[in-house]
């Protein structure tokens, strides 16, 4: 078999997963609602409409990074139960193709997520967009793999570690850094229609090589973090 | 400067000086003071 | 080998002393000789502290990153250097944190008198503070780990640490080229040579005390790391005397 195919097989294996339980995408949803409502509450988006497009692209962001965190820890700690890891271990397959499944079935949850909250977003905060609306559908989904993937590869990092939760937003907010600065100022610009095209591309571009290197780096590294003891 | 203003608190500038110096030299003593005691309760098995 | 330790011992006094005395003669230099600063007084003085600080917090990471790589390569063929490796990053690692953080608290206390403001969002400070986030997250994540794994996964963190701090830098350099935003520090601009003495003796002096500093800190780690290595070989002996 070769490798598209692995990580086909582990991609399906994590789908099937989460539907049959569905509890990382509950979660992940009702917590990105709280996110909108605790700020919709916090100031008053009809009265001040500039505002709220300055900081939507924050708040966007912040919840999606919080709610993927959820779905990130419990993506590994369902490999934990049943010695399932130990079975990976001795599976023919490489880890890089375990490692890329999982990734894309979180990029999978968390742009169902997405797809949910733009929509919601856009109806509570009364949002006008006053961009590019399609460069925004550009932006998102590359955001949320820089997010992705190395949110799964640092939750496997940390995943035999005594306080998992505690170390995987500690070790992925200063990685991801260049990338949620690229995010958020790319999605303000398009929302407040602040930036031209040509910043927007910058950013979008910022994203790419990002995303590019970044996985380039977790594929490379996955198995030596995997094997580890 | 003398060790008269030196240990002088009264402007922000004055007291910002001495937190500098004496936390460095905290910060780093602390350190070192943490390593020698317990590089004296580990045990050397070259003894 | 009970004979090299009394010389090595001597020879880590002795740069102890030489330390000290270095250090004491740059505080002289730095408060009672050097003039003070033409605009900002003697808060300048705060300079000769938090500058070598500065650029000795990047020496060290280097440092962690080159032994986190030789500790991946040695790991499968070699395992006695592998630990060696390992205790010389966890040495500079946790050095890093301390220097960098000490440049980024006396930053902060020389911007407020000096610009106004605790803190910007620059692109020189956001990589400072993200080195020291990353470095403080590599210790935590070994003090976390199962004891075998340690090493590893420090090794893999300090990898993507040496990669991103230069691009957090440099994305965030050219997002301020577009949003200029408050800066401070010293902008480019010569040092007036009646300052170097202060300078170089804290520079020289802080140095020393950071390679005494780390190497202490690797002789600890390899103390521990032996210690464990006698206890595990005593309690496998143990067992294997247990009679039936």
């Amino acid at each position: 078999m070769n490798y598209l195919s692995h990580v086909l097989n582990h991609l399906r294996k994590d789908l099937r997963l989460e539907w049959r339980s569905r509890d990382s995408i509950n979660g992940m949803l009702f917590f990105a609602l709280l996110v909108v409502v605790v700020f919709g509450l916090a100031f008053d988006p009809a009265g001040y409409p500039t505002t709220t497009r300055q900081i939507s692209g924050g708040i966007l962001w912040v919840a999606l990074l919080f709610a993927s965190m959820t779905a990130l820890n419990q993506s590994w700690s369902r490999e934990l139960r049943n010695q399932v890891l130990e079975a990976q271990r001795m599976a023919p397959s490489p880890a890089s193709a375990l490692f890329l499944g999982k990734a894309l079935a979180n990029m999978l949850f968390v742009l169902a997520v997405e797809a949910v909250l733009a929509p919601v977003f856009i109806v509570f905060f009364n949002l006008h967009v006053l961009g590019n609306i399609w460069l925004l559908a550009l932006i998102l989904p590359l955001g949320t793999w820089a997010l992705v993937v190395n949110g799964t590869f640092f939750a496997a990092l940390g995943l035999r570690a005594r306080n998992r939760e505690l170390l995987l937003p500690l070790l992925l907010l200063p990685i991801s850094l260049p990338a949620l600065l690229a995010m958020v100022q790319g999605t303000t610009g398009i929302l407040t229609g602040d930036l031209d095209s040509i910043q927007i591309g910058t950013w979008i571009k910022q994203l790419i090589g990002y995303d590019i290197i970044f996985t380039t780096v977790c594929i490379l590294l996955f198995e030596t973090a995997f094997s580890a003891e | 400067m003398t060790w008269h203003s030196f240990l002088n608190f009264s402007t922000m500038g004055h007291r910002h000086i001495f937190f500098v110096y004496a936390g460095v030299w905290i910060a780093q003593g602390g350190y070192l003071a943490w390593i020698a005691w317990n590089w004296a309760h580990t045990k050397n098995i070259r003894h | 080998m009970e004979q090299r330790t009394p010389t090595l011992r001597n020879v880590a006094w002795l740069w102890f002393g030489i330390t000290i005395a270095v250090l004491v003669v740059g505080f002289r230099q730095a408060i009672f000789l050097v003039p003070a600063e033409a605009t900002m007084g003697d808060v300048h003085r705060i300079f000769y502290y938090h500058l070598p600080h500065a650029v000795l917090g990047l020496i060290f990471p280097y440092v962690n990153f080159v032994a986190s790589l030789a500790f991946l390569f040695w790991r499968r063929r070699d395992p006695l250097k592998a630990l060696t490796a390992d205790a010389l990053a966890v040495a500079a690692a946790e050095v890093t944190v301390l220097y960098v953080g000490i440049c980024l608290a006396t930053g902060m206390l020389w911007g407020k008198p000096a610009w106004g403001i605790w803190w910007a969002w620059d692109a020189r400070l956001t990589s400072e503070l993200l080195l020291w986030l990353l470095y403080v997250s590599y210790l935590l994540l070994r003090r976390y780990s199962p004891s075998g794994q340690a090493g590893t996964v420090g090794a893999v963190l300090s990898v993507f640490a040496a990669i991103d701090v230069p691009i957090v830098y440099m994305s965030i350099q050219w997002w301020r080229t577009q949003h200029p935003a408050p800066v401070f520090g010293p902008n480019g601009g010569g040092v007036d040579h009646r300052f170097y003495p202060a300078i170089l003796w804290n520079m020289a002096g802080w140095l020393m005390w950071g390679v005494l500093i780390m190497l202490f800190r690797f002789a600890l780690e390899r103390r521990r790391q032996l210690a464990e290595q006698e206890a595990a070989l005593q309690a496998i002996e143990a067992s294997l005397e247990i009679p039936r």
